[in-house]
């Protein structure tokens, strides 16, 4: 099958090489660059720390909400995390099922980075609640109540079921997809201490026939079990919105938009880690053009269906001659928030037609500023659907306006730099490519990729 | 073997953490469940004795349960409907009533005999009942707290000079968070009696909190009533949580 | 209790040996067992919840005041002195505790209303801010000593002749006023000066010119069918608004049968809260009335077949058509109609009294053998004691519960005129800027610690008990006075002495021959009838009718300046709440500001928040304010409001939560608002409230007003508007003649079917079904209902930044829309609570259940199961849910003491939202039980249906067919506000029906 699509790894690699070439970041010590990114992301995730503490000690008060504006910043960052988060599962899972082989080199920091950024995302319903310190509430346990449940009708308490369903089953995604690769830097690792550790996560892999069976036939059920999870988490993510009666949410266009968005958003982040991540680590035989290629075009189509539920969205307002709706989408386009919108429009729906043309494809300069286009793009999409909706509603009397407050910035920063600095540790200490799996793609053909690996330890 | 050493290891560990927790768990209560609290008070008042052995009624001293919110502490000048006159402790009123029957003996014997004849050991018993008698004039030491408070000369009974009475600071021994109002008055109306709440306060020397007080303590109650009626006749508890919460 | 309340006879049982005797006011740890006396401690609020509840002392009264039971609501029938109005109030007091100021329902004259003013009472009761005690030369000294020097320096006068002044605002007081004359008496030169912040004594002036006697007349706005005011903002704050709210409400309620309502006109220069709600509104300029007033005269003269001799010149921007008009509907109605005038000018009054006798108004809308008594200010003598005091002739100056030099800044000099002056006594409760120079402060009282009693109408006598002891060490002006004229009396026996002498011989043949009758049955009912006080008014005289003067057109502004009903007039600055009050127009809190027409604003490309420079072409006074654009002002006028900068309001300065970026509400070495009283002028022998010859200009400079309502307009911006969704039918209207053909005018079509439900039918109501319903054709807007519900459910004040994010936390609030431009403006106040729908949208969001549905079909809001997460206030299209986004100061422990202990005191980041006054309906429920009988219809009132002046609010139970509400459920006005959400409110309101011509004007498709 290999020999009939072009090579996906380039520069000739054998199964050695691959090793060698993967555990080399973890393990030369860090380069200047790599120190310099991680103290940029650790400085962010300090200032959001911060902000997050005086918001917590202070109260809400400190962000720039009000009594029409209850949901700015805080939900549209959640929003916006938990649809990078789509990409990981999609590439690892959905690719998996379709035997797509190009994704074996991009799969594992995509599931990386779907984990961290869910980790982010499940911050901020907790931040943005009045009394944090009261979360565990939305919990249904028994109690001393008589007993008092939680309301099973809100798509509030939906969440909480969806994210950390979703949290759990990727995590374990990605650590069994580690467990041949941990048992690899085992035994390649000289220093006691650092054999020990992957020793034990690799919960004493022994690369016989029968584990690699066993491996196989788990990973295939957990990809299984994953991929109804990339539809259902943001389908439930989108009924916040959907189920309430504010016009501009009150929508049945929303699951299958935001999925589509989420996808969208995620592939762009995929693509803009991994731009970088070749080049710092080496990496462009592994992660090729050709990789690169094939998800714009995953990316372009998202686009352009995220493209046709905007549009949708006025159709709908027009046809439906409810003036209230009407009136949202017109106070989109041309409200005090147009900016927003069309910011929105331009990012996600004009610059991605570029994807068109094979060569922006193949270009990774372009490659990597349109992916940060759609990166921001996605997330005013958040924004506008949340602030311009609230901000005019039914009463005239109670319009308002927004503005976010110097503690709201930071907290966005710091969700960037959680996510930076969790995701920089990951390159420093697993292996950021799937060496087990990539091996399996390999041009020459081979009797069995074990064997291999085996050698490529050996080596 | 290195996983098994793990395993072991995890084993013996969550073994251990039970362990602990099994021993906290006997006297292990949620939080805010002040069920049991008995503070000590500023005067050491019996409800056995008054309520119980006396049969006072609740709301002889606590009269606003009927006609409000709070139940009330009774103000001084309740207690100063008997005790003006009931002085001395419950032990020490008995002894005096005995003294009294003892003398009354006495002066029946020697009612109607001349002087001469009564003799000399009657008059000194009733010399020594007179004695004891005066032995146990004495109040009561909680009583004295009382009339201290109300700033009352103890022999006259009467405020004292250009003194104020003061508040008996009495500790709350219910309380409720401030979010949840209970009404007596509503409860009290449809014949909910007090020991259904506050337990038989009648048996306690002091006060303690008989119920946890909880919301579910308080709604399933409610839940029953509605069911089952209270003593006889139908009500309608309500389960609305306004009703409490406001 | 919160049936119509079962007033004890006298309030002496609750003063008896309360807990605050033994509490010295000025330790805070007494102060809080006195909270604790009353079963509450609200400090236990924040730590409760957990770990071991902290060990809470319960101190019972020592010996218990006979009918006091604690924790319940009593009520004490009581005058407010809030203003020389003097209403009715019941004075709710809860374990000694005055909390919550209601209307007095059989009061005559207000009629259970009650103004934001009066709601306010309670805050500023337990104000740390109030003087303790007196002060002799700016040290606080004992009673004792005050008075020796004061009665030693007195004597002094006496003998070398020294003139005595004595100024107060009008005294209403019978037995105040006796002994103000009898210690004025003992001075050969002496001499009582009132002093009204706002004054009316042209009215009084033409008054001694046409009827030969110096009195206010008493408007009766219940039998005016054809009402035209000019300038008079009587539903807002002149002479006596809530008296006439109440009348002129009475007169706004066309039913099918007797689709009849009165013809109300408002000709004025600015837009004040009567215009708001006129049926026709004209706008002139300030100095066009005289000019107006003589043509109408002109006009209704010639109908009436009297022609005036001189007529009137022609001109003005009112057209001759609309005065005939005017002048025919006042002449079709005559006896049933009355002009109304507020100006200064005596000429002026003249001119509308002549009106007023034309129409045969006098004895029929207008009583002069009953005069109202509420207005007495004397400019002349006034301006007299300014001259006096410039020449030093003054001995000894004493002010009572007015700061002179606060109302007279237009007299730069008066201060250091005061100085000179040997002797000078202030009885300010609050040091102000004449305390500040006095020699002597002798703090009086507040109205709800002393006794008093007031006579507004002639021949309606009401008296004023207290409800608590002094909680400092103060006294009243009336027992001050008798202290120092030799017989100190305390004010009890002064009153009982007095109305034994004075009052009772006047008594009606109903009344009790006994005194001791007499007496407590006024106290019972808080007022009693006798016969008026025969004025010495000779027959009508028509008086110089002198012709108005012409005005040469200027490119000057001319300058009004008028009083808020939020802030009527500066004794309430300290007031919080009212402090925070939106103005029942504007919508601003915290402050006064400029407002300016619309035309004027583009002509000199001013937007709301600029600070601009007004000044008196004499280069004397000046002012720097932000500005207000004010639609429906007159071009060429700039507004201005009284009652602000007033010393002692930098105490707010830190009110409201400090954060990072947070603004104070008080700027540094600013007070809230600005003092415009140095633009009001003596002319004509009157204070001028308006003045030409005034000029604007920028400074370039921003304040951002703190207004709640940001969008004006029912209308949504037409650049944005979907074809035909330009208005929101929020508000519907109608006009009288179409409501007469069908009394279902006015309702949009329906497109939508309310039939069918997402939600199971299954809440049924098988008890009460609470709801309410407002009536937006006799709301005023005047906000009475917004301060009665912030004092009855504890919410907090969160200053001027907050409110200036939208946060402000007023559960009850009033939309204000204008639609349409011009004369055909058209102005609505709706207010605007949780709407308690059957399909409550917040409810099936929230993910903690802690707000939910009751059996009796309220929306219950759960404080302490909320955990915040803003979801049902995102999903209420009503948006009245309100956030705590800080912890809301509770710290002033004597402040505390205003709190209802029947109301939980929310934390920070729950969600907050009207309950319909539950306590008081659970409270309701439990009185009916333990008595055995259903609740009655009106046993239960919320806060904000009690004290509304135009009694627009009806709340009850809508399964009970016989109950008012639902009655007016069933009336054909009655509408849902979003009906097509089908979202089922529990409130719905009753249609705006405007008696005015159908006309189709721009701006308003729907009327009709």
């Amino acid at each position: 099958m290999a020999t009939l699509r072009p090579t996906l790894i380039t520069g000739g690699k054998v199964p050695a090489d691959v090793t060698r070439d993967v555990c080399a970041p973890m393990e030369r010590s860090p380069t200047a660059l790599w120190w310099g990114a991680f103290l940029l992301a650790s400085t962010a995730l300090i200032v959001g720390v911060v902000a997050v503490t005086y918001q917590i000690a202070m109260g809400i008060g400190t962000w720039g909400l009000n009594r029409t504006v209850g949901w700015a910043f805080d939900i549209t960052n959640f929003v916006f995390w938990v649809g990078i988060g789509h990409a990981g599962t999609l590439i690892s899972a959905v690719l998996f099922l379709f035997r797509q082989k190009w994704r074996t080199s991009v799969n594992r920091s995509a599931e990386a980075m779907t984990l961290i950024a869910v980790v982010c995302a499940g911050l901020f319903p907790v931040i943005h609640m009045g009394r944090p310190w009261l979360a565990f509430w939305m919990a249904p346990y028994p109690n001393t109540r008589g007993s008092l449940w939680v309301n099973f009708k809100s798509p509030l308490l939906w969440d909480v079921f969806g994210i950390s369903t979703y949290l759990l089953i990727s995590a374990v995604f990605w650590y069994v997809g580690l467990l041949p690769d941990l048992a690899t830097i085992r035994d390649r690792s000289k220093s006691p201490w650092r054999r020990r550790v992957a020793g034990i996560l690799s919960l004493g892999w022994n690369g016989s026939a029968r584990t690699w069976s066993r491996y196989e036939t788990v990973y295939m059920l957990l990809a299984g079990l994953a991929t109804p999870l990339v539809f259902s988490v943001h389908s439930i993510v989108s009924m916040d919105f959907a189920t309430a009666v504010i016009p501009g949410w009150h929508t049945t266009i929303f699951p299958p938009y935001f999925v589509a968005g989420a996808i969208f958003s995620g592939l762009a982040m995929v693509l803009t880690l991994m731009i970088i991540g070749r080049k710092t680590m080496q990496l462009e035989n592994y992660i090729t053009v050709g990789h690169i290629e094939s998800m714009c075009k995953l990316m372009l189509s998202m686009g352009c269906i995220v493209g046709l539920a905007y549009g949708t969205e006025f159709f709908i307002a027009a046809f439906s001659g409810n003036p209230y709706e009407q009136f949202v989408f017109l106070n989109r386009a041309l409200g005090p928030f147009s900016w927003a919108y069309w910011t929105m429009v331009s990012c996600n729906v004009l610059v991605p037609q570029l994807l068109w043309f094979r060569f922006f494809r193949r270009n990774i300069a372009v490659v990597f500023v349109i992916s940060i286009f759609v990166n921001i793009g996605m997330w005013f999409e958040r924004f506008v659907i949340i602030v311009t909706s609230l901000h005019r509603d039914f009463l005239p009397s109670s319009w308002a306006d927004y503005a976010p407050t110097s503690i709201e910035i930071a907290t966005l920063a710091g969700s960037f730099g959680l996510f930076f600095t969790c995701f920089l540790l990951f390159c420093r200490f697993f292996p950021v490519i799937a060496m087990a799996e990539v091996k399996g793609v390999l041009e020459k053909p081979r009797r069995a990729p074990k064997q291999d690996s085996e050698q490529g330890d050996a080596a | 073997m290195q996983q098994r050493v793990i395993t072991i290891a995890l084993l013996i560990g969550l073994c251990f953490g039970l362990s602990l927790l099994a021993s906290t768990m006997t006297n292990w209560r949620m939080p805010d469940n002040q069920q049991g609290y008995a503070p000590e008070q500023p005067i050491a008042y019996s409800h056995r004795l008054h309520a119980g052995e006396l049969g006072i009624d609740c709301k002889f001293c606590h009269s606003a349960a009927e006609l409000g919110r709070h139940a009330g502490i009774p103000s001084s000048d309740v207690c100063m409907k008997c005790h003006r006159y009931v002085t001395a402790s419950y032990d020490v009123t008995q002894e005096k009533l005995r003294i009294a029957d003892d003398e009354k003996k006495l002066l029946d014997e020697i009612e109607g005999k001349p002087e001469d004849q009564i003799s000399a050991e009657t008059m000194q018993a009733l010399k020594d009942l007179q004695a004891r008698a005066d032995a146990l004039k004495v109040p009561s030491s909680q009583l004295q707290k009382l009339y201290k408070f109300l700033a009352l000369d103890e022999e006259t009974m009467q405020p004292k000079e250009g003194a104020t009475p003061q508040s008996i600071p009495w500790v709350r021994v219910h309380n409720l968070p401030d979010y949840a109002c209970f009404n007596h008055q509503a409860h009290v109306a449809v014949g909910v009696t007090c020991q259904t709440c506050h337990g038989p306060v009648e048996s306690m020397e002091r006060v303690r909190q008989y119920a946890t007080l909880s919301m579910g303590w308080c709604v399933n109650c409610h839940r029953d009533a509605t069911r089952d009626g209270v003593n006889g006749h139908e009500v309608h508890a309500a389960t609305d949580c306004t009703v409490c919460h406001h | 209790m919160t049936q119509l309340p079962d007033k004890s006879r006298t309030a002496d049982a609750a003063l008896h040996s309360l807990p605050v005797e033994q509490a010295d006011a000025s330790s805070p740890v007494s102060r809080r067992q006195f909270l604790e006396a009353a079963g509450f401690s609200l400090s236990l609020a924040a730590v409760s919840g957990c770990g071991r509840a902290p060990v809470e002392t319960a101190l019972p009264f020592p010996v218990q005041p006979a009918g006091v039971i604690p924790g319940q609501l009593q009520y004490f029938a009581s005058t407010c002195a809030g203003c020389p109005t003097a209403c009715g109030l019941l004075v709710g007091t809860r374990d000694g505790r005055p909390l919550k100021m209601e209307g007095l329902p059989e009061h005559p004259l207000s009629q259970g209303g009650l103004c934001a003013v009066g709601q306010a009472l309670p805050i500023g009761l337990y104000d740390s801010h109030r003087l303790t005690g007196p002060l002799s030369a700016g040290e606080s000294a004992e009673w004792a000593t005050v008075d020796q020097e004061i009665i030693q320096v007195l004597g002094q006068i006496k003998e070398q002749r020294q003139a005595v002044r004595l100024v107060t605002p009008t005294i209403t007081s019978p037995t105040l006023q006796a002994h103000v004359d009898a210690f004025l008496a003992q001075f050969e030169n002496a001499k009582h000066i009132v002093l009204d912040a706002v004054s009316s004594s042209a009215i009084l002036d033409a008054h001694e010119q046409t009827h030969s006697a110096r009195v206010l007349p008493h408007y009766q706005l219940d039998k005016a069918q054809v009402l035209v005011s000019f300038g008079a903002d009587f539903l807002g704050t002149w002479i006596s608004p809530v008296e006439f709210t109440a009348a002129w409400s009475s007169r706004r309620e066309p039913t099918e049968e007797h689709p009849q309502m009165s013809y109300h006109v408002q000709v004025e220069s600015r837009m004040s809260l009567t215009g708001t709600n006129a049926d026709t509104r004209f706008t002139i300029a300030p100095r066009e009335q005289h000019l107006v007033l003589s043509r109408l005269a002109h006009e209704v003269a010639s109908l009436a077949g009297r022609p005036l001799a001189v007529s009137p010149p022609l001109g003005g921007s009112l057209p001759d058509t609309e005065i005939a008009s005017m002048a025919r509907r006042l002449w079709e109605a005559r006896g049933e109609s009355l002009v109304l005038c507020d100006a200064q000018d005596v000429a002026t009054q003249i001119v509308v009294n002549n009106l007023n006798h034309l129409l045969g108004a006098y004895g029929e809308t207008l009583d002069v053998n009953r005069p109202s008594q509420q207005r007495q200010g004397n400019d002349r003598d006034l301006k007299q004691l300014i001259e006096e005091l410039g020449a030093d002739q003054v001995g000894a100056l004493l002010v009572a519960d007015v700061d002179l030099l606060h109302e007279l800044a237009a007299q730069p000099a008066l201060a250091d005129a005061v100085r000179r002056v040997p002797l000078t006594i202030s009885f300010a409760q609050r040091e102000d800027e004449f305390a500040s120079l006095a020699k002597f402060v002798c703090p009086d009282h507040h109205l709800l610690e002393s006794w008093s009693d007031a006579e507004p109408i002639s021949g309606l006598v009401s008296l004023a008990q207290p409800t608590l002891r002094p909680l400092g060490k103060t006294r009243s002006v009336l027992e001050s006075l008798a202290a120092w004229s030799g017989q100190p009396a305390t004010t009890y026996e002064a009153l009982q002495q007095h109305w034994q002498q004075a009052i009772h011989p006047r008594r009606q043949a109903a009344a009790p021959a006994e005194f001791v009758e007499f007496w407590e049955r006024a106290l019972h009912d808080g007022f009693i009838e006798v016969a008026a006080v025969a004025t010495t008014g000779g027959e009508f005289a028509a008086g110089a009718m002198e012709p108005p003067a012409q005005h040469s057109p200027s490119d000057d502004f001319s300058l009004l300046l008028y009083s808020k009903a939020s802030m009527p007039d500066s004794r309430h600055a300290h007031n919080p709440w009212l402090q925070e009050l939106p103005d029942p127009v504007s919508k601003v809190t915290w402050g006064n500001y400029v407002c300016v027409s619309s035309a004027d604003a583009e002509k000199h490309s001013l937007e709301d928040g600029d600070i601009v420079k007004v000044s008196a072409g004499d280069g004397g006074s000046e002012i720097e304010l932000p500005v207000l654009v004010q639609v429906g002002q007159h071009p060429g006028v700039l507004a201005i409001a009284l009652a602000y900068g007033c010393k002692g309001t930098d105490r707010f300065a830190k009110v409201g939560p400090q954060w990072l970026e947070s603004r104070p509400t008080v700027l540094e070495n600013e007070l809230v608002g600005k003092n415009a009283a140095g633009f009001v002028e003596f002319r004509d022998g009157a204070r001028q409230y308006n003045r030409s010859g005034v000029t604007l200009t920028k400074t370039g400079r921003q304040r951002e007003l703190a207004t709640t309502q940001k969008y004006n307009s029912l209308e949504v911006p037409a650049n944005i508007a979907p074809r035909g969704g330009l208005r929101r039918d929020v508000v519907q209207h109608t006009t009288l003649a179409a409501f007469a053909q069908d009394a279902h005018a006015g309702a949009p079509e329906q497109h939508h079917d309310n039939k069918t439900q997402l939600w199971p039918e299954d809440h049924p109501k098988s008890g009460h079904a609470w709801g309410m319903v407002v009536d937006l054709n006799k709301c005023t807007g005047c906000s009475a209902c917004v301060v009665a519900c912030q004092s009855e459910n504890n919410i907090p004040v969160v200053g001027y930044d907050e409110v200036r994010r939208q946060r402000e936390m007023h559960w009850m609030r009033i939309d204000r829309y204008y639609t349409g431009e011009g004369d055909a403006m058209l102005v609505d106040h709706q207010p605007m609570m949780c709407q308690h729908c059957d399909n409550a949208p917040c409810e099936t969001v929230c993910p903690v259940l802690a707000t939910v549905h009751s059996s009796e079909g309220l929306n219950e809001q759960v404080y302490n199961r909320c955990v915040g997460t803003r979801y049902c206030a995102n999903n209420c299209p009503y948006k009245v849910r309100r956030f705590n986004w800080f912890k809301y100061e509770h710290d002033d422990s004597l402040q505390n003491l205003v709190l209802n202990p029947e109301v939980t005191v929310r934390s920070r980041g729950v969600m907050e939202k009207c309950s319909l006054c539950v306590q008081r309906i659970e409270a309701g429920k439990v009185k009916a039980r333990s008595h055995g009988q259903p609740v009655a219809d009106g046993a239960i009132q919320t806060a904000c249906q009690q004290s509304c002046p135009a009694n627009a609010i009806v709340f009850g139970d809508m399964n009970d067919t016989e109950s008012k509400v639902h009655a007016a459920q069933e009336n054909p006005r009655s509408y849902h506000v979003l009906e097509e959400l089908n979202v089922r409110p529990s409130v719905s309101y009753l249609r705006v029906v405007k008696n005015r011509e159908e006309k189709d004007r721009k701006g308003e498709p729907h009327i009709g």
